[in-house]
């Protein structure tokens, strides 16, 4: 069975593929899928009727219990039929129907194709999820299917509302076949019947199930999406919307009711929705002027009737629903057809306008009448015979609501013997209205052309059948019979007869098909007590109305909350952030707070807190822009002297190096910026803003002071103190810092540094977007005195830096300091001498300086790696140089230098995107590339 | 060389490359190359590590050749590896449809070497096993998304990309000082070392901890109400960038989250109950703020959040069925919001527009761009058989097992949201007929319509998010060996300190 339905997959996505180059052809290549089905049916067939399904499963996610499980009952073999036999007749009459030239055939041949495929995988699915996968498949073929006709806006909108109508069922279906399916203890459909849950919690899961059959079977409420889905073309409405997927929902409630019927609740539901569906879609299809539309309502209400009987849950009803089910699918197929004949040929579909048509029109007629009959429910046809038993079994069926069965099957057939009539009137040119008639819309009558043969054949066929299989229904009898088996496994179905005997059920049929003659009679009186009846109920909401105010009433509400929660507004952002990170860890931090804490240990503390704290409140508050970057140096300032008290003069070298060269570097950037600070930030109120600043600076306060109280309470030693233990011994330098950066923390500082050079690439990037044109010089005329000075200080500058990279290891220093000191001597040749005298003393593109220094640092990473060991894993080089004598030192010193070299490339870069005559590095770099490229 | 000895590859390959690349800087050539060489590497080398973390569980180097936690410890464990794996396989499709497209932006000198930065750090932060190198790796990533965001150049994206920098920057200086605060109060930051220490800490202590880490990723994975910033953030950047943002930032986040709270905290029932909330406001204003949008690229980016939604609910079950498909689910959004976003970059090129309003019928005029989009779409949505319905169905399966139905409900009705807003994008862009003239002039070119390259590339994400649905089973087992491995830290805390305590 998977190969069919692969089968089917592959030739759809290859008929869409080919798109519009088969021309109509593509429905001959897409006959091939339902042939194949019934090739592989045929031979099957006998088995199956004999009671013996054919199987067949692929596991797919065995931990979900999802698994594709087939297996071809008799019941499955009805469905099949339908789609199978129904598909080959489409296909056939859509080769007449389409005109050689009109786009877009191709792609609905594949997509029919690729529906076919899930139908068919639904209906032979014995899995629920496996169920469930084809369910949505065929909605979203569908939803493809009917806004295909792209740009006509009502095509888009009843696509749109059948994905969301039966999407949402299909959803809340989901819902309920994962409850029942962990309920039962199994998804498999088989196990499940045989072996039914009950309780609570699967009398839910079968409501949620209920609700994603009806909205698929366009039960009231939900039907309003079917005669929506009638602006698609007429072969893809007669195989979706009438003989195959609108039955998905009563083929699962067929599945489920033979055991769940009996569950609290599953009647009342289903037969109250089953019979208002049959009894509204009647009486809407009575009122319709257009055939395609009447015959939409016609379905509905049809599909009314089969809910109804799969589910009363008696295997009397289900028989007569398989019979429903063939003789629908006949019927309702032949009738779609020779609506899409007369609107092929006339170009309406108004019965008002069609005045009769003229001898050549005979097979259409015949069609017209044999089909519309069946579905009236007139002997000798099967649609009279399905009723016969429908009524039959509901008088005969022992469970509550059986009468009302009976009496909404009579009022909804007197409707459907109506719009049947209404139907046939409306061919034969009965029903016309000069009203409806202008210069623009003509009458059409007898003069119209002849439908070729082809086009009109597959209708007629269908109808044929019609008549035969009422005239000898032994045909189906033992299909339906094992089909009512499969269904209800200790069924005893009586044979499927045209003629029962006298009964009551005919008596009922009788009495039908009477008034329904008196109805089509006196059908203008019919018309305006419909109307009467209607002047009062227009005023309520329709269900298609309703849907679309739902949509509409969602839409703004989805605009009203994204205009609040979206405003664009970055300072309203960051209040959020900050407001809940001050929120959310304050409560139960403070709770492991027990006492306040020393505040100072030493009088030093206090200035340097005092001056760190002045300085950042200070930054918040003035408003040009330079003295805001420097009181950031002060409070960084004040950050290097906690350092020098803590004991860390390492730490403190490194603060001040970098606030010295961030301000340099700040009065670089503040230049070309406006002087003072534009307040921006109006969109939060001065007092929310300090609000939250404080909630902020308060929660980080309790946190730390709990932070750290902690350690008292619960001794844990701290990883430094292993550190400082085997630095020298195990790390081979004296200088823990530096340890600790280049050897037990080394990858943080590649990273590290890494970041660094991000920033390089950045400030270039930013720097070209800021400005382009050339600073104005400003102060930098190259003096003789100062720049030999300058020269003087920068060598010795760069010496000192020199030795910090390559003691640091020992002593305080390292790569890092010694990179910024170097680029402290930089800014020195920068004052000096602007850029030309940088690039005059240090001809090396900063470019290279960069990455030359992280690649420098990476590699002595990976050589480790390379020789077996662990990334960044040092080893010890011992020397006996020339001069020098014996030199000792570590794998970290080449890492180190590519430190030191990255830190002098990003201040390089900063000067060169930045300062006065900035080369456009970017374009240096990559210009002819650009042009090669 | 044993196994062991991969594990810091994915880091330091693309380190590698990158410093590389910028030195090579005058060959457009070169530089292509080498991103090239570099990420097919990784994605060997993950794979291999996700091999052999599957069958030993965790595979462990320590920085240095130290013990941890006086080294950095790197850990691949399943998860870690998963997310290697396909982080390098979307990193690598993306640098194709990069090269691919060719234009300015991605051609910028820089583009390439930050690229590879980003690529180092998104894999960082998967392998560390150290909160602080954790940190660094992030720092990586968001130096070089700061830099690639604003990469063309453009005002507007600057005033985006400001947006993106000032939010990160705090989300950064959060997460510091919560390390500090760590670290004061435990003398460590190796990760397994915090999980043993931790359970000795205070317990309301430890939940501000917890709760404050949930903040911090949860900035960077777009958590309500955190994420704000995101969709104004996002989508200006160029294509490729955008893509590989949208597709792999947020859920290093999502996988921050994963690790931190379920290593280092005993992931009390309440955290459970909170973050199932945070999900279900996640979700449902991501996808209002989505269907609300007449932008494919905002639709998209509203997304993002919407799905992170999804991941935390699984989190937020706390069973090892919902973090498991937690992990599915992330295996699955990554491949396809990248793909999404690549078609998005392909229907901007084709149409000279984002805007719904202002295009239509591409169904007609670039097929091949709508069957790319057509099946992540899908997929994004939930419909079977593609990937996001089973990775939404395992989270509804584990969440009705939990018995937590209004979550599942709420999931469930978003997922019709999100079709809903798919269906707007397909109608929009695929259907009708153009309404009024786009902003730019469209490009067409190639034998497919489009640079072949792009196409490609995006293909090749599509038949992964394929192949996810065919191999979902074996993967699923994987996602749960990951999650069984995630709910017992003991497991992780002996592979990293052995015998130590």
């Amino acid at each position: 069975m998977f190969p069919l339905l692969i089968l089917h997959v592959v030739l759809g996505a290859v008929v869409v593929a080919l798109g519009d180059r088969l021309g109509r052809r593509a429905f001959a290549v897409a006959a091939i899928a339902p042939a194949a089905t019934l090739a592989w049916l045929i031979p099957q067939l006998g088995g199956i009727v004999d009671g013996d399904p054919v199987t067949s499963s692929i596991s797919w996610v065995s931990g979900l219990d999802l698994a594709l499980e087939l297996r071809a009952d008799a019941f499955s073999a009805v469905m099949l039929l339908l789609v199978s036999v129904i598909g080959l007749a489409v296909c056939a009459y859509a080769l007449g129907y389409f005109g050689a030239g009109k786009a877009g055939v191709g792609r609905l041949a594949g997509l029919m194709t690729i529906f076919a495929g899930s139908m068919s995988g639904l209906v032979l699915s014995d899995h629920l999820l496996s169920l469930f996968v084809f369910w949505e498949l065929t909605s979203v073929t569908s939803y493809l299917l009917i806004g295909n006709d792209d740009t006509n806006p009502r095509a888009r909108d009843a696509g749109l509302q059948a994905l969301l109508i039966t999407g949402s069922g299909g959803l809340v279906m989901l819902a309920g076949l994962v409850l029942l399916g962990q309920s039962a203890g199994t998804y498999r459909l088989s196990e499940l019947v045989a072996s039914p849950p009950a309780g609570a919690v699967s009398t839910t899961a079968l409501m949620l199930v209920l609700i994603g059959a009806f909205t698929k079977s366009a039960q009231w409420p939900f039907s309003s999406w079917l005669p929506g889905a009638m602006v698609a073309p007429t072969p893809i409405s007669t195989y979706l919307h009438a003989a195959t997927m609108v039955k998905a929902g009563v083929y699962l409630v067929a599945r489920l009711a033979p055991v769940f019927a009996t569950t609290a609740g599953w009647r009342p539901v289903v037969l109250a929705v089953g019979s208002v569906t049959m009894i509204v879609g009647g009486w809407r299809a009575l009122r319709q002027v257009d055939l395609k539309v009447l015959l939409a309502h016609g379905t509905v209400s049809q599909l009314g009737f089969m809910m109804i009987l799969v589910g009363a849950g008696t295997y009397g009803l289900a028989q007569a629903a398989v019979v429903v089910l063939l003789a629908h699918g006949a019927f309702k197929a032949a009738l779609f057809m020779v609506v899409g004949v007369i609107d092929h040929q006339t170009h309406t579909r108004d019965i008002r306008r069609l005045a009769g048509f003229g001898p050549g029109w005979g097979s259409v007629k015949v069609t017209a009448v044999l089909a519309a009959a069946s579905m009236a429910g007139v002997p000798p046809l099967l649609g009279f015979i399905a009723k016969e038993k429908a009524l039959l079994s509901a008088i005969d069926g022992h469970f509550i609501g059986a009468w009302w069965v009976v009496a909404a099957i009579v009022v909804g057939s007197v409707l459907t013997f109506s719009y049947s009539a209404r139907f046939v009137l409306g061919v034969f040119g009965r029903l016309t209205d000069e009203s409806a008639v202008d210069a623009e819309h003509p009458l059409v009558g007898p003069e119209v052309a002849v439908p070729s043969r082809a086009f009109t054949a597959p209708g007629l066929i269908l109808a044929v059948f019609s008549l035969a299989a009422g005239l000898a229904p032994v045909l189906v009898d033992s299909l339906v019979a094992e089909a009512t088996r499969s269904l209800h496994p200790e069924a005893k179905p009586k044979a499927v007869v045209l003629w029962a005997g006298f009964n009551s059920a005919l008596a009922l049929s009788v009495i039908v098909i009477a008034v329904g003659v008196v109805a089509a009679l006196a059908g203008r009186r019919v018309e305006a007590a419909q109307t009467a009846f209607h002047r009062p109920v227009a005023k309520l909401p329709t269900a298609d109305r309703s849907f679309w105010v739902l949509l509409q009433s969602v839409l703004r509400a989805a605009k009203r909350t994204t205009r609040i929660v979206q405003n664009g507004s970055l300072p309203i952002y960051l209040m959020v952030i900050l407001g809940v990170s001050a929120l959310a860890p304050i409560v139960p931090a403070a709770t492991g707070l027990d006492e306040l804490p020393v505040f100072a240990d030493t009088w030093l503390h206090i200035p340097l807190a005092a001056l760190i704290v002045a300085a950042a409140v200070g930054s918040t508050i003035v408003h040009r822009r330079i003295a805001a970057a420097l009181m950031l140096g002060a409070a960084g300032y004040g950050m290097a002297g906690l350092y020098v008290v803590q004991g860390a003069p390492d730490l403190a070298l490194t603060q001040f190096a970098i606030e010295t060269l961030a301000t340099v570097l700040f009065v670089l950037v503040l230049q070309v910026l406006p002087r003072t600070f534009t307040d921006r930030s109006a969109a939060v109120i001065a007092p929310v803003r300090i609000v939250v600043a404080a909630a902020v600076g308060v929660s980080v306060f309790v946190f730390s002071l709990a932070a750290s109280q902690s350690r008292a309470d619960v001794d844990q030693a701290s990883i430094s103190a292993e550190m400082l233990e085997r630095s020298v011994p195990d790390g081979k330098g004296a200088n823990v810092v530096n340890v600790i950066l280049v050897d037990f923390r080394g990858l943080d500082t590649l990273g590290e540094i890494t970041v660094l050079l991000v920033a390089g690439l950045g400030v270039v990037a930013l720097a070209r977007t800021v400005h382009r044109k050339r600073l104005e010089t400003t102060s930098l005329v190259p003096s003789p005195v100062v720049d030999a000075s300058a020269r003087v200080l920068f060598a010795s500058i760069l010496a000192l830096s020199i030795y910090f990279l390559f003691a640091g290891h020992n002593q305080p220093g390292g790569g890092f300091v010694g990179g910024l000191t170097a680029g402290a001597a930089i800014s020195l040749l920068y004052i000096a001498g602007g850029n030309p005298a940088v690039r005059r003393l240090l001809p090396v593109r900063p470019w290279t300086v960069l990455g030359g220094g992280l690649l420098i640092a990476v590699v002595t990473a990976i050589v480790p790696i390379l020789l077996g060991g662990a990334v960044l894993e040092h080893a010890l080089f011992e020397a006996e140089l020339p001069l020098l004598g014996k030199i000792k030192t570590t794998s970290a010193l080449p890492f180190d230098i590519g430190v030191f070299l990255v830190v002098i490339g990003l201040v390089l870069m900063a000067y060169e995107a930045f300062g006065d005559d900035p080369e456009d590095s970017e374009d240096s770099a990559g210009s002819r590339a650009v042009v090669t490229s | 060389m044993s196994t062991a000895s991969l594990v810091p590859l994915p880091i330091v390959l693309p380190l590698f490359g990158a410093a590389l690349s910028v030195v090579l800087g005058r060959s457009r050539v070169a530089q292509r190359a080498i991103s090239l060489a570099v990420l097919a590497a990784m994605a060997v080398v993950s794979v291999a590590l996700l091999v052999e973390a599957d069958r030993e569980g965790h595979v462990v180097q320590v920085a240095g050749g130290w013990s941890a936690p006086l080294g950095i410890a790197l850990v691949v464990d399943r998860l870690a590896g998963i997310m290697l794996v396909v982080s390098t396989i979307v990193l690598l499709a993306v640098m194709i449809y990069a090269v691919g497209q060719g234009s300015q932006d991605q051609e910028r000198v820089s583009f390439h070497p930050l690229y590879l930065v980003l690529a180092a750090g998104v894999s960082a932060s998967f392998i560390t096993g150290d909160l602080f190198n954790l940190f660094v790796a992030f720092e990586m990533m968001l130096a070089a998304s700061y830099v690639l965001i604003t990469l063309g150049g453009r005002p507007d994206q600057v005033r985006s990309g400001m947006t993106y920098v000032v939010i990160s920057l705090v989300a950064s200086t959060l997460f510091i000082s919560v390390l500090a605060l760590l670290y004061a109060a435990t003398g460590t930051v190796n990760m397994a070392d915090l999980s043993v220490r931790l359970a000795e800490v205070d317990p309301g202590l430890r939940a501000a901890f917890s709760v404050m880490l949930l903040v911090v990723f949860g900035i960077k994975a777009g958590l309500f109400p955190l994420f704000f910033w995101l969709p104004d953030s996002y989508p200006t950047a160029p294509g490729p960038v955008t893509a590989i943002f949208a597709g792999l930032l947020t859920k290093v986040g999502v996988y921050a989250i994963i690790r931190t709270q379920l290593l280092m905290f005993d992931t009390p029932e309440w955290l459970g109950t909170t973050l199932l909330w945070v999900a279900g406001s996640t979700m449902v204003v991501g996808v209002l703020g989505a269907i609300a949008q007449d932008d494919m690229k905002r639709i998209l980016a509203f997304h993002i959040i919407s799905q992170i939604g999804y991941m935390i609910l699984g989190l937020g079950l706390l069973t090892v069925a919902g973090i498991a498909a937690a992990v599915f689910y992330v295996i699955h959004h990554i491949i396809v919001k990248t793909t999404l976003f690549l078609v998005a970059g392909l229907v901007d090129r084709r149409a000279g527009t984002s805007r719904l309003s202002e295009m239509g019928g591409l169904v007609r005029s670039a097929p091949v761009i709508a069957a790319l989009f057509a099946v992540p779409a899908l997929s994004l949505a939930g419909l079977p058989p593609f990937s996001g319905f089973l990775a939404k169905f395992a989270l509804v399966d584990a969440g009705l097992d939990a018995d937590r139905w209004v979550i599942v409900a709420v999931s469930l009705a978003v997922g019709l949201f999100t079709l809903f807003s798919m269906t707007k994008i397909w109608a929009g862009v695929f259907w009708g007929e153009r309404d009024s003239e786009p902003t730019r002039a469209p490009l067409v070119g190639g034998r497919l319509g489009s640079p072949v390259w792009m196409v490609i590339a995006t293909g090749g994400l599509v038949a992964a998010s394929l192949a996810f649905s065919i191999w979902a089973g074996p993967l699923h087992e994987l996602s749960l060996r990951a999650a069984a491995d995630l709910m017992d830290p003991a497991r992780y805390v002996d592979a990293v300190l052995g015998g130590r305590p």
